[in-house]
């Protein structure tokens, strides 16, 4: 079996969510990623939710998912000997990706015309807010004003509740995945051309565009819509209660029929405030509270199943129980065990896309430092004396 | 400088918006991207530019189109016809790429399913992006933009504190999926470098947007407790939300993330004191008496715009963003310097601003390099320079309506 980043070496120097996850794609598809963390380990650690609520490095979910199949290197960069072992390692990589402020990076020394310098091949990607430079290049982020100032907050929720950030870590996912996207392209041209290069992910450029139509109607016609439509972006594209959850309608032109007949509703087929989808719009209110009395009525996965035989499309929203009972994921593999010598045995979603059905690896995260010396002197090429004498500068700046 | 994809060839099967975004970024890198359209069956989001109908060539004009199908060339071709069939695969034989988002049925219905393809090039990449993937009980059911997110957990972990559970601003599985295509697709080239043919790609939205989810599924799974949505707090740093500005429906984000970001905001809110208060001199303080601090703190932006507080929070080193409109991300300071929003014109179109490619590439940037395609507009050069076709065959097909230089216009009225 061939992994699709067999043979590539990966140095991830990023924290909490979005360079970790970047990595983590990297090493479920093959690669060798070294991660290398901080004397204490990455803030995610610290972060969780534990197992049990008990506060552990080795147990955060956080960490736990964002890190599978990599190798710890716990490594303080604050001293020269750390640095030093650091751009040692950088000349074995391929690529490097990390997400500190730029200001931050430049005042420990992660500074990509020295990584040129030490590996010209390398592909450096580096993901922030707002980009290597500009007006806010050194403004303070985290996930929740990343949201905002990419547009997408503005648009979620309700327009008596206030702009509303999406659950988790949404920016910093996006900018963890358009980090391997960017990373993927030069590291495809860096294996043609012998030539690494700098990938610059600034979360905002990236989600920004993402309005759906608001950026190029706006753009093009002048037109927006100042206001955030909560659960319903009409009465046909929404979410409505159910007796055990909440459902979801989302309905084109071309499923209103078999949508009625799916929920034994043929009588609104004939309605003349209904015929078309101008009608249905005009008639927005009316159509809602038909819904809503609906689906108050249905239990969300004897619908489901139903709508789906008859090409309606109706989903529901799905928990995280309903998640790992889901037929569809397990069926599929999707939803993958993997025990964690600390944290023990836990599900985990398995690859985002499929390159075929051994071409991911499932694996644990690391414990913190686990690899430390058996990469240091495979990896970096330091000795045993080097590598105890960093022991003991650790030891010192901590 | 070479683009990364330079050379590679797609052909793109992809309609509305997470395939079309997918593969207008792969454009974007260098691909040439053949965008397959059938004259019957056309791209909805022509039709979604709220351009009116009496418009000459009104959906060569659709924005939302011409974003998301930029540096591509557009064919028309009926693949519901067996000769239409025959020339796809005359062009799959030409190409290192197929992607498709059609329902799960209608590419084996085409007789276009992997198989079909591979005995036509051995060496061809075929991406499906299915909403639940191609396989499974559920495989065959509709499911479209909205339901990948109440699909993949999301929908469940979002909404205000103690509310229900609320969609996201838009159809977020989409533009996902898209941008997961483009590694996707290098992941495929390399794994054909490596063992010398093509593969097989399949991206389930539902499963990408899922992996967005991922340590609440490690959670549930370890203890067992369904997180309820928090609106805009965080588990353990507070402040952490959003607060009035002067003015209409303003507003700007704040957090702090430790000691001396509380310290710093309280000297901007004139009460340096609080830093002392016990109520909020530890994390785990700021955290129990968080309605407190967000009434403080509102007191405080409601005198100032948004923006305005941004930059006043910000010189004291104090994380915060405004909660910006669209209007705003098109003006913004930041987004201006990096180049996000570029002049563009189209011959049918006309000028206006589309949004730079995402990712700042220094040695080898993406460009926009050729305007969205008109319907049918790049027929002679598949048909002539890729495929090679004779004449004859050329007027056949138009004359059989395999092909054509203008759309049906009754579909999308």
């Amino acid at each position: 079996m061939t992994y699709a980043l067999d043979g590539i070496r990966v140095l991830e120097i990023g924290t909490f969510v979005s360079a970790p996850y970047c990595g983590k794609l990297f090493a479920g598809y093959g690669a060798d990623v070294i991660k290398v963390e901080p004397p204490g380990g990455d803030i995610a650690r610290a972060h969780g939710p534990f197992r049990n609520g008990e506060p552990h490095p080795e147990t955060s979910a956080l960490f736990l998912y964002l890190n599978t199949g990599k190798r710890s290197v716990e490594l303080d960069l604050r001293t020269p000997a750390g640095l030093d072992a650091f751009y040692r390692m950088v000349e074995q990589a391929d690529v490097v990706i990390e997400n500190f402020q730029p200001r931050d990076a430049q005042a420990l020394g992660v500074k990509y015309d020295r990584i040129r310098e030490v590996n010209p091949h390398a592909v450096v990607v580096s993901i922030t807010a707002y980009g290597q430079d500009g007006p806010y290049a050194d403004y303070r982020t985290n996930n929740l004003t990343a949201f905002a100032m990419g547009g997408q907050m503005y648009i979620t929720g309700t327009q008596e509740g206030g702009p509303l950030k999406n659950g988790g870590y949404q920016a910093d996912y996006q900018g963890g995945l358009n980090a391997f996207s960017g990373a993927m392209l030069a590291l495809t041209a860096a294996e043609r051309d012998g030539e690494g290069q700098h990938v610059d992910i600034s979360v905002q450029h990236c989600m920004a565009p993402l309005l759906e139509s608001g950026i190029p109607v706006y753009s093009y016609l002048g037109r927006w819509m100042p206001f955030r439509r909560g659960n319903h972006m009409a009465s046909f594209i929404g979410i409505y209660p159910c007796t055990d959850g909440h459902l979801g309608i989302h309905l084109m032109p071309r499923n209103w029929k078999p949508f009625l007949e799916t929920i034994d509703r043929m009588d609104l087929y004939e309605d003349p405030r209904f015929k078309t989808q101008a009608d249905r719009t005009v008639h927005n209110d009316e159509l809602m509270a038909e819904f809503f009395a609906w689906a108050a009525g249905e239990t969300k996965k004897d619908i489901y199943e139903r709508a789906g035989r008859m090409r309606a499309p109706i989903a529901y929203v799905h928990t995280m129980a309903d998640l790992l009972e889901s037929p569809q994921l397990r069926e599929r593999g999707f939803i993958q065990q993997i025990t964690h010598p600390v944290a023990g045995e836990a599900s985990y979603p398995g690859p985002p896309w499929w390159l075929g059905p051994d071409g991911w690896r499932p694996e644990p995260a690391p414990l913190l430092g686990a690899d430390t010396e058996v990469v240091l002197t495979d990896v970096a090429g330091l000795d045993e004396r080097q590598i105890a004498a960093l022991r003991e500068e650790r030891m010192v700046s901590v | 400088m070479t683009a990364p994809l330079d050379g590679v060839r797609v052909v793109d099967l992809t309609m509305v918006w997470a395939g079309p975004f997918g593969t207008r970024m792969l454009g974007d890198y260098g691909a040439e991207v053949i965008k397959v359209e059938s004259p019957g069956q056309w791209d909805l989001l022509r039709a979604l530019g709220q351009i009116p109908r009496t418009e000459e060539r009104w959906w060569n004009k659709s924005a939302y189109f011409n974003h998301n199908n930029r540096d591509k060339y557009s064919f028309a071709l009926d693949l519901g016809k067996a000769e239409g069939r025959e020339v796809l695969l005359e062009l799959c034989r030409q190409s290192d790429v197929l992607v498709e988002n059609y329902r799960t049925d209608v590419m084996d219905n085409f007789g276009l399913s992997y198989e079909a393809v591979r005995e036509a090039n051995p060496d061809i990449i075929y991406v499906s992006m299915p909403g639940h993937g191609k396989s499974g009980p559920e495989k065959d059911y509709v499911a479209y933009g909205t339901n990948v997110e109440q699909l993949a957990g999301l929908v469940s972990l979002s909404g205000y504190e103690g509310g229900e559970p609320m969609k996201t601003g838009f159809s977020y599985g989409d533009p996902m999926a898209g941008t997961a295509l483009v590694s996707a697709v290098c992941l495929a080239l390399r794994k054909r470098r490596l063992e010398g043919h093509g593969s097989f790609v399949e991206l389930a939205q539902r499963e990408n947007l899922t992996a967005f989810v991922g340590e609440w599924m490690v959670d549930y799974s370890m203890n067992g407790i369904e997180r309820q949505p928090t609106g805009n707090r965080h588990p353990h740093m507070a402040p952490h939300g959003c607060y009035p500005c002067a003015g209409y429906d303003n507003w700007v984000t704040v957090a702090c993330q430790d000691d001396d970001e509380f310290a710093a905001l309280a000297k901007v809110l004139e009460q340096p004191e609080l830093s002392e208060d016990e109520r909020f001199a530890t994390a785990a303080g700021r955290k129990e008496h968080e309605q407190e601090l967000d009434a403080l703190i509102a007191a405080w932006t409601s005198q100032r715009g948004h923006y305005e507080a941004m930059h006043i929070l910000q010189r004291a080193r104090v994380t915060a963003g405004a909660v910006l409109t669209i209007p705003e991300v098109m003006s913004d300071p930041q987004l201006r310097y990096r180049g996000g929003w570029v002049e563009h014109s189209h011959p049918d179109a006309g000028t206006w601003e589309m949004e730079a490619p995402p990712w700042q590439l220094s040695r080898t940037p993406g460009h926009i390099r050729m305007h969205a395609p008109r319907f049918g507009e790049h027929n002679s050069y598949v048909l002539r320079d890729v495929l090679g076709l004779s004449e004859e065959r050329i007027a056949e097909l138009y004359s059989s309506g395999v092909t054509s230089d203008d759309p049906e216009k009754s579909l999308h009225q």
